[in-house]
């Protein structure tokens, strides 16, 4: 920030504020549509749960899910759940909801583990089919628009793997360290 | 071809009719889900635009394009083409920015070569980690400097492994 502010200075005083201002505008108008996308899936995610359904799908993944997260809160394992597989499908605006949710509750047991870990499978990207690439590719006039999906795929199951094999190295630093 | 086209239908009239099966008051139900929409988007609203604001600061200062300069030519030791590099630095910040970037790239080479497949694999294999942490975290009282660090190294890593399998496939 102050780097940039120095820039501006020198170069163009004047874009400074132009640019703060169309960050904050960038953010309104995000927000509003992050609010129509919420609306639809907290909706459906609510569905899900009164039917009965979620509970059914948790019991199938919770004893992956505990072994993962070293939690026992059900219901937060079952918003990660939830969060993971809309990753994995690459629905939009669906998995930050539930990630928001599961979030909360493992931090509220003391969890730090766990939101660090479900914060990283989301931030190195879970998706499984890269549909944005493929149809910028496709509009760009790509002989093989959906050629890239391998590598794709590859990269990006080695960045998740590797950053669950961070969390997991750093919370046994973390522990040698609190058990000298 | 777009297979998440036809899934979030059948997503929706599945679980409505399972809901309905199992007598669910479908219109209370949803509507209990919809009431927390706003409540969320009010709760992460101050950070995203935090995050927005220093992100425009951060390119249109030109200071992002510095940046791009002075770290090509360890990008290259590392085997991503230093054209994607700007890419690859916006990606953490801003989804919207780094479409703009790809868009650019694969009309300026061409959709077919290699540096826009690297640049697609770089896209596709990364997340927006700072807009993330944000949402995420948001209001916690929490150290985000390790995971964030985390994060970035791994889509860092990945990105390297990505651009060395175009090579290849």
């Amino acid at each position: 920030m102050l780097l940039a502010g120095g820039l501006f200075l020198l170069g163009d005083p004047e874009g400074f504020l132009a640019a703060m201002l169309e960050g904050g505008q960038k953010a309104a108008v995000l927000s509003l549509s992050l609010l129509s996308l919420y609306c639809v899936w907290l909706g459906f995610f609510r569905v899900l749960e009164a039917s009965g359904l979620a509970r059914k799908l948790t019991a199938f993944s919770a004893p992956i899910l505990k072994r993962l997260f070293r939690s026992e809160d059900e219901e937060a394992l079952s918003h990660a759940g939830n969060n993971l597989t809309a990753n994995l499908l690459g629905l939009p605006g669906a998995p930050t909801p539930e990630g928001i949710a599961a979030v909360d509750r493992f931090l509220a047991e003391g969890n730090d583990f766990a939101a660090d870990l479900l914060f990283v499978l989301g931030a190195t990207s879970l998706q499984l089919l890269p549909t944005t690439v493929i149809s910028l590719r496709l509009a760009a006039g790509s002989s093989a628009p959906s050629d890239i999906f391998l590598p794709t795929l590859l990269a990006t199951a080695a960045s998740s793997l590797l950053g669950v094999l961070f969390v997991f190295l750093a919370r046994k630093l973390l522990r040698k360290r609190a058990v000298p | 071809m777009n297979f998440v086209a036809y899934l979030v239908p059948a997503l929706f009239l599945s679980l409505f009719a399972y809901a309905a099966l199992r007598r669910v008051k479908l219109y209370d139900t949803f509507l209990d889900g919809v009431k927390e929409a706003l409540p969320l988007v009010v709760r992460i609203f101050p950070y995203l635009a935090v995050i927005f604001l220093l992100t425009a600061l951060f390119e249109r200062s030109g200071l992002a394009h510095m940046l791009t300069e002075a770290l090509a030519p360890f990008f290259r030791l590392c085997g991503i083409p230093p054209e994607i590099a700007a890419l690859v630095l916006i990606k953490p910040f801003s989804g919207s920015g780094s479409t703009a970037v790809l868009s650019d790239l694969l009309a300026t080479y061409g959709p077919d070569s290699y540096i826009a497949r690297c640049a697609s694999v770089a896209y596709g294999s990364s997340e927006t980690v700072f807009y993330l942490s944000a949402v995420y975290f948001a209001g916690k009282k929490k150290k985000l400097l390790r995971p964030v660090l985390i994060a970035l190294c791994a889509n860092f890593l990945g990105v390297v492994f990505g651009c060395f399998l175009c090579r290849f496939l």
